[in-house]
């Protein structure tokens, strides 16, 4: 509840920064500051969490919100990219626009709505939450205000977004017509009654409507268009950080309200997870630009993520926490290293690796990561996702046409691999890439590592 | 502690050369090489002195490593595990020493990445547990996937994406059929050695039918049998010759290794049921392969080929289940790694001094080369198994393991198999004669063998030479092992 | 019979909730597609209301959260409305065929 309140504040305090403030990097200095504070606090709530073993979770808000271990410790790793992200990007988003205090201040929004996701326990505080995390995510999108890219995006997003919303919230109000009820606990009442239809079709409903916010297939239309359009330091978070917190609450709902009626929704998921496999791992083979690549990937790595979902069991969870951490911090270092090139497509990558060694290296890194080479935190987070299912027993298709789909997606990932260092090419960089990047992006690379060599130290639960 | 030495100093040593610059780097790879020598040897040494005095002859190291996951760090070395890594330590330090002259683009690079597949395909031969033999499977693949794609020659981008993708999709295979064994048994080691290769074999035999292609596919390419073998020819080809030496000496045997470390215990019935039908892969491995080198003009195609011929016939031997063919199969795998190396190593020397690979613009040898053509003719004469080199004893273990194993067909598939040694004698003598015979083709560099090579191909030579005569050293080490593997 | 049962009125949300997203779905105007998502908006207030009615009248939770969509639909249109007019400054229309800038 700290974090939520001072992220809150963090926010307001952006806003007012930018009212008085002009100077961009000034505000960039005190937004990593404010950051770290936020973490901070997140590891002050770990830690009273830590000692208040024993003691049943906090409720907060009329028992909307239930802040147990896991939401804390969620909530704790995701600041903790978000602060990553802002050592790595905080100067690009101040080049973005010129309101860069808002920037700032939408961000810390949105770690708002992550915390909400991640602890709720009330449909109201999921629709408060996935709100609070799509509005700032419109007007990122859109906050290259001249750019028609940018505006395309937005409104793409805006349309999507908006649409899915409404599907939701028809879920909700069916599962409210069936159970009379918004406590996601008392869903569980399903599990005895003879199923209602209205309670059914709100289950399909919320699927649906979730699907969209995850950009699971065939509801993945606006993400390859709305992740290219915007700006890229902000497609770094919402194909992330965001995407992660979306799938908590996805994880949530299904594993806590409706975990014993598999057998009505699994099917359903089964086939929404091979769909996105399917088609973001082939649509992104054909892709020239590895910007709208890696927004096909993403697609593809939210396939994986399905699998959390799919195998209602303990290590799903597990699964979830590593695959979030995992996959977000490899993105976020492969956005900050795609920034600074002038040429997105592959051909930009020609020649990295002569003209900035250590960038290639950490570049590789990255992708190795992502396309799940063991040793680095992808191969951990595929793993525990699968893991996850196989354990679950009735899906061994499902895991072995991911792992054909993995294989596939060692072809994209290594087309940029394959560009940096066998390729001769001058590759353009739009500005100097300072020890300072190189530091971050080492931090960064080191993390990776860390992650596939010691998966459990994401597991305090 | 000394195999974890075993891993680390390589390792270490990869790591570093990435910081140097010059000359210093092929000293360290140098020195590392050597020291790994040393301590193989060392680890072989005490192996084979406890197997003869019948106390217990494996090493073990274990440690904790992500118990949520029922995965530990375990090593182990037993007779086997302890030949290879002796056939990586020797093979290492005559690779380097052999190109010692030779100037490559990068060399922090080049070095460090050797240094580091040398590494992972260490902790294969090592591991003792299933998810960390996973991980260096696929480790000791990444840095030869950069070797060959950035020194290689013409098409190897193309090709070296086809290899890396093949051996991928392989062992993601594998990935899942471990996952789904690991689960059998939960618990803090799901993963170990026993664990795994218990929960695998009381499967149902049906299951096991299946378990067995998820698993042993990943091993077939890297072996590679006859339908997984089209990556092969052209990765060898299109490689510079020390990683070519790596991917046949080495990586090549992680394959059979790996069969027999983690295959046949793990699935026993799954290996039964399908036996056959691999020995006739094997062979007709053997047979096309054969024919195919035959009509090769490139001396390292010609290799490849004849590679793929004798692991088809090593494969055979492992599936006729005999305690026989086993123990010539171990035997045989460090005798082909030492004798593809020399092959290898005389294939530079010529590509290096005649400017082409070409066996029909080559010739007269002999006479330009003496050393380099008496070289050659001795790793021939070994490459077709004539007695008196280490090629012999492993080869008439093979075929008296094949012919005595309990299936209906043993006969054919010996008669077979013996025909793809005829063939081998075929197109080796037929390269011998073509390169140090004949019309004299003028030499780029007129000059024998330098200080280097001689000193590297002497190591080959004596070798080949010393376990024709003597090869009761290697057999006493790898007894047990085939004893246990078939009692 | 002459009551108003609670069917009529998700008759009535139902048909709200399939012409929005009609609407959505065909209609090219922005401005009409903003409208028709608050049209589907609508329905699902409506039906949050009558389930409270109806079948829950002792507890105000639909009720509830039926404030909660309105005061966030506000927040939302007041957002699309800012990126319609940053669109048509830059393509001098609102008809989202025309935004097709980005292709495969």
């Amino acid at each position: 509840m700290k974090a939520i309140i001072a992220a809150t504040i963090i926010g307001v305090i952006m806003m007012f920064a930018s009212i008085l403030s002009n100077n961009k990097s000034g505000i960039v200095s005190l937004a990593t500051v404010l950051f770290f504070f936020l973490f901070g606090i997140n590891i002050w709530e770990v830690y009273e969490s830590i000692n208040a073993t024993g003691v049943a979770a906090p409720a907060y808000l009329n028992n909307m919100m239930s802040l147990d271990s896991f939401a804390i410790w969620f909530s704790m790793l995701m600041s903790g990219c978000a602060l990553l992200y802002i050592l790595l990007l905080g100067k690009e988003i101040a080049k973005v626009g010129k309101h860069v205090g808002e920037y700032f201040a939408l961000i810390a929004f949105i770690m708002v709505g992550i915390y909400l996701l991640a602890g709720y326990s009330n449909m109201l505080m999921l629709f408060i939450g996935i709100e609070i995390l799509s509005i700032p995510q419109y007007i990122l999108a859109g906050s290259d205000k001249r750019n028609l890219k940018s505006t395309e995006a937005s409104l793409k997003y805006f349309l999507m977004g908006s649409f899915s919303t409404g599907i939701l919230l028809m879920g909700i109000a069916m599962l409210y017509g069936a159970t009379g009820s918004f406590d996601i606990i008392n869903f569980r009442m399903l599990q005895t009654d003879a199923l209602n239809p209205l309670a059914l079709s709100g289950i399909l409903f919320l699927i649906i409507g979730l699907g969209f916010k995850v950009s699971a297939a065939p509801m993945h239309m606006w993400t390859p268009d709305v992740y290219d359009g915007s700006p890229t330091p902000f497609t770094a978070f919402m194909s992330t950080i965001v995407k992660a917190g979306v799938f908590v609450a996805f994880l949530r709902l299904f594993h806590a309200s409706f975990g014993n009626l598999t057998n009505h929704w699994m099917m359903i998921v089964a086939v929404i997870t091979a769909t996105t496999l399917f088609i973001g791992n082939i649509t992104a083979v054909f892709q020239q630009s590895v910007k709208r690549m890696l927004a096909y990937s993403s697609i593809a790595q939210a396939g994986f993520m399905l699998f959390a979902i799919l195998s209602v069991n303990a290590t799903a969870w597990q699964g979830i926490v590593i695959y979030a951490v995992a996959y977000s911090v490899a993105t976020i270092g492969m956005f900050a290293v795609l920034i600074k090139l002038k040429d997105y497509t592959y051909d930009g990558f020609n020649g990295l690796a002569k003209k900035e060694p250590a960038l290639a290296f950490f570049t590789t890194i990255f992708l190795m990561s992502l396309a799940g080479i063991p040793l680095t935190g992808g191969f951990m987070a595929k793993y525990f996702v699968l893991l996850a299912a196989v354990q679950q027993g009735q899906v061994m298709w499902l895991v072995i046409f991911a792992l054909i789909m993995a294989a596939v997606s060692v072809y994209y990932y290594f087309k940029v691999i394959i560009a940096m260092y066998f390729k001769t090419g001058e590759a353009e960089l739009n500005h100097e890439v300072t020890g300072y990047d190189k530091l971050m992006l080492g931090i960064t690379c080191l993390l990776v590592i860390l992650i596939g060599l010691m998966p459990q130290l994401l597991l305090n639960l | 502690m000394m195999l974890t030495l075993l891993l680390l100093i390589p390792l270490i040593a990869g790591i570093l050369s990435f910081f140097l610059k010059g000359e210093g780097v092929k000293i360290l790879a140098l020195l590392s090489t050597l020291a790994t020598l040393v301590l193989s040897g060392f680890v072989s040494y005490e192996i084979l002195v406890a197997g003869l005095s019948g106390t217990n002859n494996t090493l073990d190291f274990s440690m904790p490593w992500i118990p949520q996951l029922g995965t530990e760090f375990s090593l182990h070395a037993d007779g086997m595990s302890a030949m290879l890594c002796l056939l990586t330590g020797i093979v290492m330090p005559v690779i380097i020493i052999a190109n010692w002259n030779k100037e490559v683009e990068r060399p922090w690079s080049f070095y460090g990445l050797m240094l580091l597949s040398q590494a992972g395909i260490t902790g294969v031969f090592l591991a003792y547990d299933a998810l960390l033999f996973y991980a260096f499977w696929e480790l000791a693949l990444i840095p030869v996937y950069f070797l060959c794609s950035q020194w290689g020659g013409e098409k190897r981008i193309a090709v070296t994406f086809k290899f890396f993708v093949y051996t991928f999709v392989g062992s993601l295979m594998m990935l899942a059929a471990l996952i789904y064994l690991s689960t059998l048994n939960p618990g803090a080691n799901s993963y170990s050695w026993a664990n795994i290769t218990h929960a695998g074999a009381s499967l149902a035999p049906e299951t096991q039918s299946w378990v067995f292609w998820m698993i042993f596919i990943a091993f077939a390419i890297k072996l590679p049998i006859f339908p997984f073998h089209t990556w092969q020819p052209d990765t060898y080809e299109q490689s510079p010759t020390p990683v070519t030496i790596i991917l046949s000496a080495l990586m090549v045997k992680m394959g059979m290794f790996a069969v027999l470390r983690w295959l046949f215990p793990m699935v026993p019935q799954g290996v039964a049921f399908w036996s056959n039908t691999v020995i006739i892969l094997s062979i007709i491995g053997i047979v096309y392969a054969s024919f195919l080198a035959i009509v090769q003009t490139d001396l390292k195609r010609l290799i490849a080929y004849s590679s793929i011929a004798h692991m088809g016939l090593m494969c055979a031997a492992a599936f006729s289940n005999t305690q026989m063919g086993m123990h010539g199969l171990m035997v045989q795998m460090f005798n082909h790694g030492i004798n593809i190396t020399g092959m290898w190593l005389i294939v530079s020397m010529v590509e290096n001094r005649y400017g082409t690979r070409d066996m029909t613009k080559l010739g007269g040898m002999a006479t330009a080369a003496p050393q380099m053509a008496i070289a050659l003719a001795i790793i021939s004469f070994a490459n077709i198994a004539l007695p008196l080199t280490n090629g012999f004893i492993g080869e008439f273990m093979l075929f008296n393991g094949i012919f005595q194993s309990a299936s209906a067909y043993n006969i054919v598939f010996m008669a077979v198999a013996g025909l793809g040694i005829i063939l081998g004698a075929v197109y080796t003598l037929n390269m011998v004669q073509k390169t140090a015979f004949g019309n004299t083709t003028p030499m780029l560099i007129s000059k024998d063998m330098t200080t280097n090579e001689s000193l590297a191909m002497a190591l080959i030579v004596v070798l080949v030479i010393f376990l024709g005569v003597y090869p009761k050293p290697l057999l006493e080490l790898t007894q047990s092992v085939a004893q246990m593997m078939v009692p | 019979m002459n009551e108003i049962s609670l069917n009529h009125y998700l008759f009535v949300s139902c048909a709200l909730f399939f012409i929005g997203v009609y609407g959505f779905l065909t209609r090219r105007n922005l401005i009409t597609m903003l409208m028709a998502i608050e049209l589907i908006l609508n329905s699902i207030n409506i039906n949050f209301i009558v389930f409270n009615k109806f079948l829950f009248p002792d507890k105000l939770d639909g009720l509830f959260f039926t404030i909660f969509i309105i005061t966030i639909a506000a927040a939302e249109a007041a957002v699309a409305i800012a990126i319609i007019i940053n669109l048509y400054r830059n393509y001098k229309t609102i008809d989202v065929e025309e935004t097709n800038t980005m292709k495969f």
